[in-house]
């Protein structure tokens, strides 16, 4: 049994009936939407059209909701349904991000992940869909996709079909008849402020999808005449999160690096102040992950009731390992014993990088941010975190362990930092990206309403300036230059974060 | 009876099965994945947002005892168990926190807004000692129901004329007139009744696959045919939706659709590809006089070589140039509809006929296509509205009144299909009349009607408008004008009975107040509906069998005995006696069904309702005389069967056949009563130039074209401060999920749709400077003007601009008594006689609601009221109004805001005058107020068509 939807473009009329009945069965609030039909016209006068396209999940058959929720609130039924459990999600928005279609919301009132789950409630007593059955034309075809006999089956194995994004790999069982470029690919219909005959929702969170109107990927005399809203779901606490993070898992590798080399000795006020400053950043890291959460006192079911592919569940238990390595590390420092913090020092430091390298793999995950699925990201998270520990350890102060020898190793980790962490980012940012919707936020950086913070703040101000101030004979340029670097990294986060999730899915 | 709701192969159902109606166990929707039951009762009833009259099936929670949701009722043939969105959205109706709970009297003056709670038994009282004081005093045609969509059949009519006034009004000629005298000069029936789902060819002049009469039912339909292999064509300025979904679209120059319609049957004439047979059976050719040629002793092929002389200048480049539509196209769509042959199919309704002076041109020169393809009556062609809808007799019909009610059916307007009713402020202020007790039902004139400025000005005039009560479900913009605001049910609080032609097949739904019926069937007796609905909500059947009642306490009158129960003598008729009765005995085939299942008539109706009445509808044309109607008979030398001085039936190939309703019982190629009654150069379909033609627009600003006659057009007088490029706005589109002012209260509905932009192609933003989407411009009208957001767009021809008249709603009071998430607070101010201001105060925002989800509102947009700033524009033949505008369009200055509005009513008096000045007044032939054969809504007797000799 695999339940499945047919969209027949051919007769579907684009009443709402089927957003309506969806409303009124499920009782979703108003400003949120499990199905709702996209209207683009397209052409030039008097050869124009206006097509039609009823937008929803797609009951995935790899669905990356499913894999990414920490707590196994999204899963996947035996009957094909991605179904979800208000009871047991914890509001992360990771399945949001997971989404390539922007079919989930966070239920207004709930403050818990929601979607089009097949009105399983209905066909668990052996009723259609809400929508299947309001609508007009029969348009909306509902059944089981093995079921040789079944309407949908046939049409499947008659028409050509096609899906939304079959790129992300996700074996979408909703499949379109006639379904229009225009309106299936996302970023190739213009959005002007308002619709036909509606206003654009810009007050749901994060004011929803970015559209500039000069965007190359537009289709020519293509124009949303109709669509829905959709929330930007993380905050300002997640490129916080990656700042913290980076800081608090770089803290003490760039010390334990020239140890090695021979470039430092042990210093133990330095590994107290430190490690202190791991354990801190870190913690601070973790405030603002639940912080960001929609139901915060529910934050301990990613420990206790972990759904293990989650790199959000993962990713709390790298962050506790590594907590708890530094806490005993920064307790061995405090009572001085010197030998045990001695041997502590690397598996630390790796725990740091493994801190700092998971957010890739959740990134990964999110499979509706393609800027984000970059396989330069795991090593440029651990430059992130490099970066950081020069920074940190360039603004030492003597009192806490800082040092001449010390300002020397920070000066060139720093400079190194900065110099990969711009290559890295030029990378990113100059060369041709894999999919569209990765080019068009990086064209949001880059071009964008984000273009200010990236150029000035990220760029010149974190890489160029203290670059610049490291390499001229510039007295007390190193904490200046590491004060720079830290406030440019935020705000390439800030970049990074937002523009991935203002890139319209639907 | 086992009925299961399944598709072929499906094992899910799309409705549960009958025999669980009632206990149908569902799974929570908003606890799941948590399995808690809920126990239902279903519960079949008909919607009450448009005139289709889809089949609702209200979902009753046993728990609550309350309306949890309403789909589709799979048992009605119709709508066949779905919905447009406005079905499901019925429940935000039942539910909306403004509604009107009780009957309300106002307490301050006329307009202003505050409001008391009063009782049933005081209206009645109220208004039964005045009306039955009119009437009394022979004044009784000063006691008027004006409706807007009935949503019923009969029961009013009825009503009316057992308190023997002429007093029923309609909304009928702001809607459909123009239509259905183009039909009805063809064929009696006024509607056509399209066999979509069987035609091989589909012509709309109308958006049927997004809105219009009937928009659930026929897209259905239309999408069947299309799937079938049926190739469809739209004609509209506009791309609507329904062009979107056409193999053809013909953006036609608004009122030119007459052109290429005659172009195409001139093709067809020319190529020799019509039903000759038919045209010659079924047509009044013999008639035909035309260009100096008669028919008199002429042969059929001499007739039709004079038509085709009649309709050389119609050539396909002709078109083009009116219309803008390709000659080619012409061409190619008039060859294709000659190949379907007699499944051809069309519909024109609104658009065209509605928006144009002469739009019932276009309706007759499409039924010609029908008549030269002979696709009348057939299986996939065009049907006749009576064929399809049934409209069952009640137990006891009384006399048609003897009055003539010049109010409604004024000289003027002789042929005018329906009541002159958006006149009535012009009427008054003319000194016509007064109205004594004025009957508003779900009616909105001051909002939906042209020219409300006026409306307002007659209803807060006591002396014009002595007692006024508004029958409706929400508050209104004429609601707020009215002594009174009575509450009356929505789809699940109230009893109608409905028929539509939507289909080959006739039919009838029954409404029902689903909480009293249930709770009836729990054993509880209630005397009135609305102690089982919310509040004290009502319904109307109730409503005016007590009123008449009140009127006529004792009997003396002769009234009360048509409200008394026909099983019960002397006691008071009730609901059940009514329905029930026509149940038992006008709806055929309806007790033998319900009696397989062991139910009285009325109870299969309350337990499905809906009722299949026959399928056997086509050519009833030809269905013979019976042998009791040719007793005592005559034929006249034309063919036409009479008997009792009226005609009856037709010699078809020697047979005596039923044949159409028209003087000459055939289909009128040649229209005679035209001729009768002083309009000789429209007895054919013709070419009507509209009143926004481009030669029109031209005389608007001094440069008349060589198309320019005044005699058919008025010249448009632009008010002084009148500036911008002439344009013609499209002013009447419906969106597919809203209707009119019924849909405010729904909150998923406004959701989706709450702005009305001015649509303008960009070759036209252009020449207007530059307009981009959001651009605030001024459309000045003859009368005033409004201003509003651009919204520029591909999908319009150049030259027009449009906008939707779905939107815009106002309120004066900022919170109470008013719909706040659909209308904007605005300050409104009469500034010098007649001269109107209205700036909008405060947009739609959230609110504290007995709903937590009106804090959620987040549009604040509810569009731009545009109707209230157009003035009548009276057809003067059919009487409608002919609501396409010329305007001038300008951009916005910084003085103007987001929908300010200006009218001066001395100007829309004055552009009344210069319309009425183009009717042709009666008397007709023999001293005839109207044609004897053209129907009329409450029908009086016949002496009554006779205007006194001065």
């Amino acid at each position: 049994m695999r339940y499945g939807f047919i969209i027949d473009n051919r007769k579907c009329i684009g009443c709402h009936a089927c957003t309506v009945a969806c409303k009124t069965e499920n009782h979703v609030p108003l400003t949120v939407n499990r199905t709702w039909v996209k209207y683009v016209e397209k052409g030039t006068y008097p050869n124009t059209r206006r097509v039609f396209q009823v937008t929803r999940c797609n009951h995935c058959e790899n669905p990356p909701c499913v894999t990414i929720c920490p707590v196994t609130a999204m899963y996947q039924r035996k009957d094909g349904i991605v179904d979800f459990s208000s009871e047991r999600c914890i509001g992360c928005k990771a399945c949001m991000q997971a989404c390539p279609y922007d079919s989930i919301y966070i239920d207004p009132d709930e403050g818990t992940a929601a979607k089009c789950h097949y009105c399983a409630h209905r066909t668990e007593v052996g009723l259609e869909p809400a929508c299947v059955v309001v609508c007009p034309e029969h348009a909306i075809i509902a059944g089981d996709l093995d079921a040789c006999d079944g309407e949908i089956a046939q049409l499947l194995a008659r028409e050509p079909v096609r899906v939304r994004k079959p790129e992300q790999n996700t074996r979408p069982k909703l499949y379109y008849i006639d379904g229009d470029e225009s309106a299936i690919v996302p970023t190739a219909a213009r959005h002007e402020p308002m619709y036909m005959w509606s206003q654009r929702n810009e007050s749901v969170h994060g004011g929803g999808a970015i559209y500039p109107t000069d965007s190359p990927l537009l289709q020519k005399n293509a124009l949303a005449a109709y669509d829905v809203s959709h929330a930007r779901p993380w905050g300002w606490q997640v490129p916080a999160y990656c700042w913290t993070k980076a800081i608090g898992s770089g803290a003490l590798a760039i010390p334990a690096i020239a140890m090695v080399l021979g470039r430092l000795g042990a210093d133990r006020m330095r590994d107290v102040a430190l490690s202190t400053i791991a354990l801190l950043f870190t913690a601070l890291t973790t405030v603002l992950l639940v912080w960001d959460l929609e139901h915060k006192m529910r934050f301990l079911r990613v420990v206790f009731m972990p759904q293990k592919r989650s790199w959000l569940a993962r990713g709390a238990f790298i962050l506790i390992g590594y907590s708890g390595v530094s806490g005993l590390f920064w307790i061995a420092s405090v009572l001085g014993f010197s030998a045990i913090a001695f041997g502590l020092l690397w598996p630390t430091v790796l725990a740091g990088f493994l801190a700092a390298v998971y957010t890739a793999f959740l990134f990964g995950q999110c499979e509706g941010r393609d800027l984000w699925q970059t396989p330069l990201l795991p090593v440029h998270l651990i430059v992130q975190a490099l970066l950081c520990g020069a920074a940190v350890l360039a603004l030492l102060p003597a009192a806490l362990g800082g040092s001449d020898e010390a300002r020397d190793v920070a000066k060139i980790a720093l400079l190194a930092s900065l110099v990969f962490h711009l290559l890295i980012v030029f990378a990113e940012f100059m060369m041709p990206h894999s999919t569209d919707n990765a080019a068009y936020a990086a064209r949001l950086i880059t071009h964008g309403p984000f273009k200010n913070w990236f150029w000035i703040a990220g760029v010149l101000v974190g890489g160029i300036l203290p670059l610049l101030l490291l390499c001229a004979p510039v007295p007390e340029g190193e904490p200046i230059a590491a004060v720079f670097a830290l406030m440019g990294l935020l705000a390439f986060e800030w970049c990074f974060v937002m523009a991935g999730q203002s890139v319209p899915n639907s | 009876m086992s009925k299961e709701f399944k598709r072929d192969g499906s094992h899910l159902a799309y409705c549960p099965p009958v025999e669980k109606w009632d206990d149908w166990v569902e799974l929570d929707a908003e606890a799941w994945p948590k399995r808690v039951e809920r126990h239902y009762q279903l519960v079949p009833t008909v919607c009450f947002n448009c005139e289709s009259a889809c089949g609702l099936l209200a979902y009753v929670d046993k728990a609550t005892g309350q309306v949890a949701k309403f789909e589709g009722n799979p048992m009605h043939p119709a709508s066949r168990g779905r919905l447009c969105a406005k079905g499901p959205a019925t429940i935000n109706q039942i539910q909306d926190p403004d509604r009107v709970l009780y009957p309300m009297k106002r307490a301050g003056a006329r307009g202003a807004g505050k409001w008391t709670r009063t009782s049933w038994d005081e209206v009645l009282e109220t208004f039964g000692t005045r009306i039955r004081k009119a009437i009394l005093e022979g004044r009784g045609e000063e006691v008027m129901y004006h409706v807007g969509r009935p949503g019923h059949d009969f029961i009013m009519e009825r009503t009316l004329q057992a308190w023997g006034i002429d007093g029923h009004n309609s909304h009928t000629n702001v809607c459909s007139s123009s239509a259905r005298l183009g039909y009805l000069l063809w064929h009696y029936a006024d509607r056509p009744s399209p066999d979509h789902a069987n035609a091989r060819f589909i012509l709309l002049l109308s958006a049927h696959l997004e809105s219009g009469h009937y928009f659930n039912p026929h897209a259905q339909r239309i999408i069947d045919g299309k799937m079938a292999g049926a190739k469809l064509a739209v004609m509209d300025p506009r791309l609507s939706n329904t062009a979107s979904m056409a193999d053809y679209w013909m953006p036609t120059y608004p009122g030119t659709e007459a052109a290429v319609l005659l172009a195409m049957a001139k093709v067809i004439l020319d190529e020799k590809r019509f039903d000759a047979s038919f045209v010659r059976k079924w047509t009044n050719w013999e008639e035909l006089e035309v260009d100096g040629f008669s028919a008199q002793g002429q042969s059929f092929e001499a007739v039709i070589e004079a038509l085709k002389k009649h309709y050389a200048k119609f050539t396909p480049q002709f078109a083009e140039k009116e219309s803008g539509v390709r000659a080619e196209v012409i061409v190619k769509i008039a060859r294709e509809i000659a190949t379907a042959g007699s499944r051809f199919a069309s519909h024109l309704w609104r658009g065209s006929a509605s928006g144009n002076l002469g739009g019932w041109q276009p309706a007759r020169a499409l039924m010609l296509l029908h008549v030269l393809t002979g696709s009348v009556g057939t299986e996939g062609g065009h049907n006749l509205n009576a064929w399809n809808k049934f409209v069952p007799r009640p137990f006891s019909v009384p006399p048609p009144q003897k009055k003539w009610n010049e109010l409604l059916y004024p000289r003027e307007w002789p042929l005018c299909t329906h009541e002159m009713s958006f006149l009535l402020p012009h009427f008054l202020k003319e000194g016509r009349g007064r109205i004594e007790a004025y009957f508003t039902r779900v009616f909105n004139p001051v909002w939906t009607y042209p020219d409300g400025f006026s409306w307002i000005e007659m209803l807060r005039d006591e002396d014009k408008v002595g007692l006024h009560a508004a029958l409706s479900p929400t508050w209104s913009e004429t609601a707020w004008f009215a002594d009174y605001v009575l509450p009356m049910g929505f789809s699940s609080e109230r009893h109608d009975l409905m028929s539509q032609e939507s289909y080959a097949g006739k039919w009838i739904g029954f409404r029902q107040p689903v909480n009293r019926v249930l709770r009836e069937r729990a054993g509880e007796k209630f005397e009135y509906t609305y102690q089982a609905n919310p509040g004290e909500v009502w319904e109307e059947d109730e409503f005016w069998i007590d009123l008449s009642w009140a009127i006529d306490p004792d009997g003396a009158m002769g009234i009360r005995r048509y409200f008394e129960s026909p099983y019960r003598p002397g006691q008071k008729l009730t609901v059940d006696d009514y329905y029930g009765w026509i149940f038992d005995h006008s709806v055929p085939g309806l007790p033998e069904t319900a009696k397989k299942e062991g139910l009285t008539p009325l109870e299969y109706m309350r337990k499905y309702g809906a009722f299949e009445v026959t399928r056997d509808v086509y050519k009833q044309n030809e269905k013979a005389l019976s042998a009791g109607d040719l007793a005592g008979s005559s034929v006249e030398a034309s063919g036409v069967v009479k008997k009792d001085g009226k005609a009856i039936g037709v010699m078809i190939e020697d047979k005596p056949v039923v044949g159409y309703g028209t003087p000459s019982r055939k289909l009128e190629l040649f229209s005679k009563t035209m001729a009768d009654w002083k309009w000789p150069e429209f007895t054919l379909p013709e070419y009507y130039r509209s009143h926004i033609h481009r030669s029109a627009q031209g005389a608007s600003v001094g440069q008349p074209g060589e198309d320019f006659d005044p005699e058919y057009t008025p010249v448009v007088e632009w008010p002084k401060e009148a500036r911008g490029e002439v344009y013609t706005l499209l002013p009447i589109f419906r969106l597919p999920n809203l209707i009119h002012t019924r849909s405010g209260n729904a909150k998923f509905l406004y959701e989706i749709s709450h702005k009305n932009p001015l649509w303008v192609n960009p070759v036209d933003a252009r020449k207007l400077g530059g307009v981009r989407t959001g651009d605030l411009m001024k459309v000045h009208t003859e009368i005033g003007f409004f201003v509003l957001h651009a919204w520029v767009t591909e999908g319009l021809a150049p030259g027009v601009v449009a906008c939707s008249h779905h939107l815009g709603r106002w309120r004066v009071n900022k919170d109470d008594q008013v719909e706040r998430m659909s209308s904007a607070w605005v300050d409104l101010k009469e500034v010098g006689k007649g001269q109107w201001k209205m700036r909008q105060l405060e947009t739609v925002s959230p609110y504290e609601s007995l709903d937590p989800e009106t804090k959620r509102v987040w549009w604040s947009d509810a569009g731009v009221h545009q109707d209230i700033t157009f003035p009548v524009h009276p057809d003067p033949i059919s009487g409608m109004h002919c609501w396409h505008q010329m305007v001038r369009v300008e951009k916005a200055s910084t003085d103007d805001r987001y929908g300010d509005i200006f009218v001066d009513t001395n100007l829309s008096h004055a552009v009344y005058l210069r319309w009425k000045a183009l009717a042709r007044p009666a008397p007709g032939p023999g001293g005839l107020r109207r044609p004897l054969w053209i129907p009329r809504v409450v029908r009086p007797e016949e002496s009554a068509f006779y205007m006194k000799k001065a």
